[in-house]
């Protein structure tokens, strides 16, 4: 079974290309408007990882994440994209909810090659 | 007449004056030994002669005794021997007897039996100084003329003489020439140690004269410079006017400090203290141990306490609130271990609440320096609240506009590489990447033409390029060009015109940008479904655009701000949505400069309506018939 990723962003366009690319890949994409859905859409289905945008109306992709941390799931992949400027400020301000911030304007494969690489490194870290 | 010019010059005078001095006084004293010398030689003289003749006398009556004793041949030889002994006993040149015209004994055998041709004298005259004759009488005189029994009267004639009185003058006018050629020659050493010396102090003593009157003004006049040759003199003399110079420094720095603290002094009623009672910063002499000497309006207007009562209390009256205790505490922080204080500024903020900078006040303190000892300090205190709002208010925005030009890089650059990657190769995936980009370019190339449009208001170098402009294509413009964000968000965007537009004058570019903003802000601010109308009127001289929404509203305090510079309302709803703060206030800039204005008319939670007054001359541009026309999103 393909593993399934959840996205969040504002931007319409970015949450298509993200899943046009991610579906070439094989993964089950699921793709949501801002950080609310996407905690209904988390809570409703089995998600292997979050891409999600930081800066969104309603609920943030910081708030995101701590909501999904304080859920239990500590280790699920969080992959955090910011228009922000201030890229190793942000890392360390969100190092307690171990997220790996990616910052705008990204390379979709560079994207597809993250994603890859962090489900491999928890599927590693789950044999053992 | 260059010669004469240097002859007369400072340095030459006082040399030459000085060589005549010492001539007319080595001449003197010449003289006046030359004097002691002659004087000295007739006293001798004048001794020597009385003495002589005294001896004289003496000899002519041992003589007459020993005639009378001793008669016979045997009395000459005593006589001769007793005028050899005179003659050596005086220094007489002659000693002789002479006995009725001629010589019967005299020191020199050969004279005797010689006929004396002058006639004898009595006293002692005598020639010159050095040279006299001396005579006595002896009266009665026998055993020497030879004839016996007879005995007459006789003359003892004696002539003296003082020793080489021409070499003695020769030698003392020596010993004189001598003793002033020793003294010239000392002058001469002197006169080379003290030429080096003397020629400095010449100098001095010309910079005296001829810039006596500088020392008041440039004292640089005084100084001797290098090119005249720097020695030990020179360089004291440097010294010396270089210490004036300090002196001047320091006595003026005193008057200036003392014009300062009287003017202070006076500043509590005078015009000095109205004018600094009336200064917008806060003003504070804090003295020793924290009273305060003098405080302004302003102060106590910052500190929240009278004048009264900070000059009672001194800086403890301020004590009651936080800005004062923080300003106190600031004070003895500055205050030194010696007691004085060091120059320190700090920008103080208190209140603040989310999302707002509150009150910042920057206060700077100086120390007040009377003569070499601190006494208190000064403060002065400004409100900078407003800069520090606009710094925040900038590094949001500046965080903003990065965001705002990032999202529609990052879709160009994702489609981009979507296109380049040949990974889809579906049709209709080509067209979306085409249409996205092109989409995201005009937004990227809206926001440019925003900022550059903030920055040119900022420098007020923006120009408006006035023409005829098609209101009706304007507004319908406008709308293609926020037609997508519509659709996005499922709101139907009426646009209703009057059947008859006529064109206006202005800047076409720039009243696109002003629709373009205000409809982006009502898409932007009103929730997925809702509504949003353009319209325009003409009403006389006045054009009327109006855009209204069924939005999140604006809540009357917030009114006034949405139109300033990086400003947005400090709502959570607003918060949410990302943006630079610059639309409004951009489009009400650009009205304005057209000669119009925006109003607004809100209410939270009862959506928006933004109205654009342009002015208008009817029937200066040709007018267009149109309908109204209505276009709707998704």
């Amino acid at each position: 079974m393909s593993a399934r990723i959840l996205i969040c962003d504002d931007e319409v366009s970015i949450r298509r290309v993200l899943q046009m690319w991610l579906e070439r890949q094989g993964y089950t994409v699921i793709a949501r408007n801002n950080g609310a859905e996407a905690l209904a859409a988390f809570d409703a289905n089995e998600i292997d990882m979050i891409i999600s945008d930081m800066n969104m109306p309603q609920m943030s992709g910081r708030e995101l994440a701590e909501a999904v941390r304080e859920r239990g799931f500590a280790r699920l992949p969080f992959l955090l994209l910011s228009a922000r400027c201030d890229q190793s400020r942000l890392t360390k301000e969100l190092e307690a909810f171990d997220v790996t911030v990616f910052s705008k304007p990204f390379m979709p494969s560079r994207i597809v090659d993250t994603v890859r690489a962090m489900l491999e490194e928890r599927s590693v870290g789950e044999v053992r | 007449m260059g010669r004469l010019r240097r002859f007369l010059t400072a340095e030459e005078v006082p040399r030459w004056f000085g060589l005549t001095v010492v001539l007319i006084y080595l001449t003197g004293l010449a003289m006046i030994a030359n004097m002691g010398i002659s004087h000295a030689r007739r006293l001798h003289a004048r001794d020597a002669r009385a003495a002589s003749a005294h001896g004289l006398e003496l000899l002519a009556f041992r003589i007459a005794s020993i005639d009378a004793e001793q008669l016979g041949a045997a009395s000459k030889a005593v006589v001769h021997r007793q005028l050899l002994a005179f003659a050596d006993a005086h220094d007489a040149e002659v000693v002789r007897i002479v006995q009725g015209g001629v010589v019967v004994a005299s020191t020199r055998p050969g004279e005797i039996g010689m006929a004396v041709a002058d006639e004898p004298d009595n006293g002692g005259s005598a020639s010159t100084d050095h040279r006299w004759r001396s005579e006595a009488v002896i009266p009665r005189l026998a055993g020497l003329a030879g004839s016996a029994g007879e005995s007459r009267a006789a003359h003892l004639c004696a002539t003296f003489s003082i020793p080489s009185s021409a070499s003695q003058g020769f030698l003392s006018h020596a010993g004189t020439l001598s003793i002033i050629l020793v003294f010239l020659g000392a002058l001469f050493v002197c006169h080379r140690c003290l030429r080096e010396q003397m020629r400095s102090a010449s100098r001095v003593a010309d910079r005296l004269t001829r810039h006596s009157k500088a020392i008041e003004r440039d004292l640089d006049a005084l100084r001797i410079g290098d090119a005249a040759g720097i020695d030990g003199v020179t360089e004291s003399w440097n010294d010396l006017v270089e210490l004036v110079g300090e002196l001047q420094d320091a006595v003026r720095k005193q008057h200036a400090d003392e014009e300062l603290s009287s003017a202070l002094l006076r500043a509590g009623s005078g015009s000095l203290g109205e004018a600094i009672d009336s200064l917008p910063d806060a003003m504070l002499h804090v003295g020793e141990g924290g009273a305060v000497e003098y405080a302004n309006a302003a102060a106590a207007r910052v500190l929240g306490c009278s004048v009264e009562s900070l000059r009672e209390h001194g800086l403890g009256a301020a004590g009651e609130s936080d800005l004062g205790r923080r300003i106190a505490q600031f004070v003895s922080e500055c205050e030194g271990a010696g007691g004085g204080f060091v120059s320190r500024s700090e920008t103080i903020e208190r209140g603040g609440e989310s999302g707002d900078v509150g009150e910042a006040i920057n206060v700077m303190l100086s120390p007040v320096r009377g003569g070499k000892r601190t006494s208190g300090c000064v403060l002065v205190m400004r409100d900078v609240s407003q800069q520090r709002r606009s710094e925040v208010a900038r590094d949001e925005f500046i965080t903003q506009v990065t965001h705002e030009l990032r999202t529609p890089l990052t879709n160009i650059r994702a489609y981009a590489e979507t296109l380049s990657s040949g990974m889809f190769d579906d049709p209709s995936t080509i067209t979306e990447c085409y249409n996205v980009i092109m989409k995201e370019t005009r937004r990227l190339s809206r926001l440019i033409e925003d900022i550059l449009n903030i920055s040119q208001l900022e420098v007020g170098s923006i120009e408006l390029h006035r023409d005829d402009v098609a209101l009706r294509t304007l507004l319908e413009e406008a709308v293609r060009d926020v037609k997508n964000l519509a659709e996005e968000k499922s709101i139907e965007i009426a646009v209703v015109l009057p059947p008859k537009l006529e064109t206006i004058q202005g800047d076409r570019d720039k009243l696109a940008v002003v629709v373009n903003n205000l409809l982006g802000n009502a898409i932007k601010y009103t929730p997925a479904g809702g509504n949003v109308v353009l319209g325009c009127q003409l009403s006389g001289s006045e054009v009327a655009i109006t855009v209204k929404d069924n939005g999140i509203g604006i809540a009357p305090e917030d009114q006034r701000r949405v139109f300033e510079k990086f400003q947005r309302a400090a709502d959570d709803e607003v918060q949410r949505e990302t943006g630079t703060g610059i639309g409004l206030y951009t489009a009400r800039e650009i009205v304005r400069r057209h000669g119009g204005e925006i109003d607004l008319i809100s209410a939270k939670g009862e959506g928006s309506t933004f109205l654009v007054r342009l002015p208008h001359e009817p029937g200066r541009a040709g007018a267009l018939n149109s309908t109204a026309s209505t276009e709707s999103g998704a």
